[in-house]
């Protein structure tokens, strides 16, 4: 499932643009499907300086670790702590009770490089042949 | 894509909305619909029923099959009576495994050798090579001719009882083996298994009676397994991987045999065995093993770090080439690591996990002495325990928590 409404990086990280220059990001149902049962989540801390391309957080599943990156450049002003010990929720609703982190970017030229819901879909089918 | 090896039930698993991955040149299920904590829990709460035929399989006859198994493995196979197999290693010189591999005696007149896929064309050379001293010796890979199936759990006897047409399963003791007919198709049973658990089976099936056969035991109440469980199962179990326990590691150079617990079982020196490959090198890993255990570090070199179990205390996972520490001096690698799921205590179905690992780490380290492992950067403690999993009460394992 991909919501037309929303952003997507390349590293399977969608993003929405809330009001006040806030990105509010997680990963996407795609990125749930391959990672299979999710046993540990390692988000930024609040104050986090992050920047495009580069690592945040970790995801890990039984099979294996995986860096989550930043979708954008800001400062994180909030995670979704408890997250981080449900990881059901995660696997269920990865859009929307499953966001991760909100980050203060400087404006809405900061999701500008993402890809659409449209350009996402195209890079995740052709991942998922083999 | 074409070049990979599939076996006679990968449409079996593709139907079953299996996740297919490239393993050891075969075209594996890695895990089904369900997931491998699903898989993992499956087993040891039921059954799991898991497609092994990728596994490598060699009969092995001829008047000096005896003599040239001595000689290449390091269990000591004149003791193996019908009926029986036993756990086993195909050694270097220098006493570091170019395999772990089980050997199965059905018949009085051949050996069947079981070794990793991954292994399988430098098993044969190795051991194709070793055979042409003995003459009389006939080595055959079978491995495409039958199926293998493995069926693990507490429920897998009396599921695997009810596909019986002729015959009785061999005695209730592990590494018993016997042939039977299961719905009619002759079967090489063996009470041996990779998960840990009490009550297991391998299954040697023609291939023509895989599908039937995979169809029936899942009707009758088994999981179907991926890879990914079969890995953490045998991890829980503390059962070695070769490429991970076995082999080399993580710095590049061979583990000694005798780094791994279960060599005890696998390598015999007793007199009635005779010279082997790797037999002196062997000897002093052994000797040196004896002197740990009493204390004495004398020997050290012999045998500078062993695999042991390792428990997580904190939030986190170890994995495979994570550097371990002890009171800040490198101590050896985590050579498996992950999340593994058990059963809850008192809740009925609801399940937990554990952070666990296996480490090859300074011979020095005792039960219950603390160790800390690197993971990006951060130091995560650990503690070494006997064993992570108790197998010795059928029908259930338990976690030891």
């Amino acid at each position: 499932m991909i919501l037309e409404n929303l952003k997507y990086s390349k590293t399977h990280e969608w993003v929405r643009l809330d009001e006040g220059n806030f990105a509010v990001m997680g990963i996407t149902d795609y990125a749930v499907q391959q990672l299979g049962d999710i046993v540990f989540l390692d988000l930024p801390k609040i104050g986090a300086k992050v920047t495009e391309g580069q690592p945040l957080g970790v995801i890990e599943s039984v099979k294996a670790a995986v860096d989550l990156y930043s979708p954008v450049t800001g400062e994180v002003v909030e995670v979704n702590a408890p997250l981080a010990n449900d990881f059901e929720t995660l696997a269920k609703d990865p859009y929307s009770a499953g966001w991760m982190a909100k980050i203060r970017v400087a404006g809405a030229d900061a999701l500008k490089h993402l890809l659409s819901a449209a350009e996402y879909q195209k890079l995740a089918e052709g991942e998922a042949k083999p | 894509m074409e070049s990979l090896l599939a076996t006679p039930l990968k449409a079996r698993h593709e139907a079953f909305g299996a996740k297919m991955v490239e393993f050891g040149g075969w075209w594996m299920p890695i895990q089904y619909r369900e997931g491998i904590v699903a898989e993992h829990l499956a087993t040891r709460r039921g059954a799991g029923l898991f497609d092994v035929s990728h596994m490598g399989r060699f009969s092995v006859s001829g008047a000096n099959a005896l003599p040239f198994l001595q000689h290449a493995l390091t269990n000591d196979a004149s003791i193996l009576p019908v009926g029986r197999a036993q756990y086993t290693m195909i050694p270097d010189d220098a006493g570091g495994a170019v395999d772990d591999a089980y050997l199965y005696r059905f018949r009085k007149e051949a050996y069947l050798l079981v070794v990793n896929a991954a292994n399988r064309a430098k098993d044969w050379d190795c051991l194709t090579a070793l055979a042409g001293a003995f003459g009389h010796v006939e080595l055959c890979d079978d491995s495409a001719k039958t199926a293998m199936l493995a069926l693990q759990g507490p429920d897998s006897e009396k599921i695997l009882v009810r596909l019986v047409s002729r015959g009785t399963l061999p005695e209730p003791r592990r590494n018993a083996v016997g042939e039977v007919r299961l719905l009619d198709f002759p079967v090489a049973v063996a009470r041996t298994g990779y998960t840990g658990e009490p009550l297991g089976f391998e299954l040697l099936v023609p291939a023509e009676g895989a599908v039937v056969l995979w169809d029936r035991l899942l009707e009758e109440g088994a999981a179907p397994v991926g890879l990914g469980a079969r890995d953490t199962l045998r991890l829980e179990a503390g059962l070695p991987l070769y490429g991970h326990e076995l082999g080399t590691g993580p710095d590049g150079q061979p583990i000694p045999i005798f780094a791994c617990p279960l060599a005890r079982f696998a390598v015999s020196l007793a007199p009635a065995k005779g010279d082997f490959i790797g037999r002196a090198a062997l000897s002093r890993q052994r000797e040196a093993q004896d002197l740990l255990l009493a204390g004495d570090f004398s020997r050290l070199t012999d045998l500078p770090r062993r695999l042991v179990s390792l428990t997580l205390e904190g939030q986190g996972i170890a994995r495979a080439g994570a550097p371990v520490f002890h009171q800040e001096s490198a101590a050896g690698w985590v050579t498996s690591g992950t999340m593994v799921p058990y059963a809850a205590p008192g809740k009925p179905g609801a399940h937990m996990f554990r952070p666990l690992a296996l480490a090859l780490v300074d011979s020095r380290l005792r039960e219950n002495d603390t160790v800390e492992i690197e993971v990006r950067g951060k130091r995560l403690s650990a503690r070494l325990v006997r064993r992570h999993l108790d197998s010795r009460t059928p029908p259930f394992s338990k976690p030891l928590l």
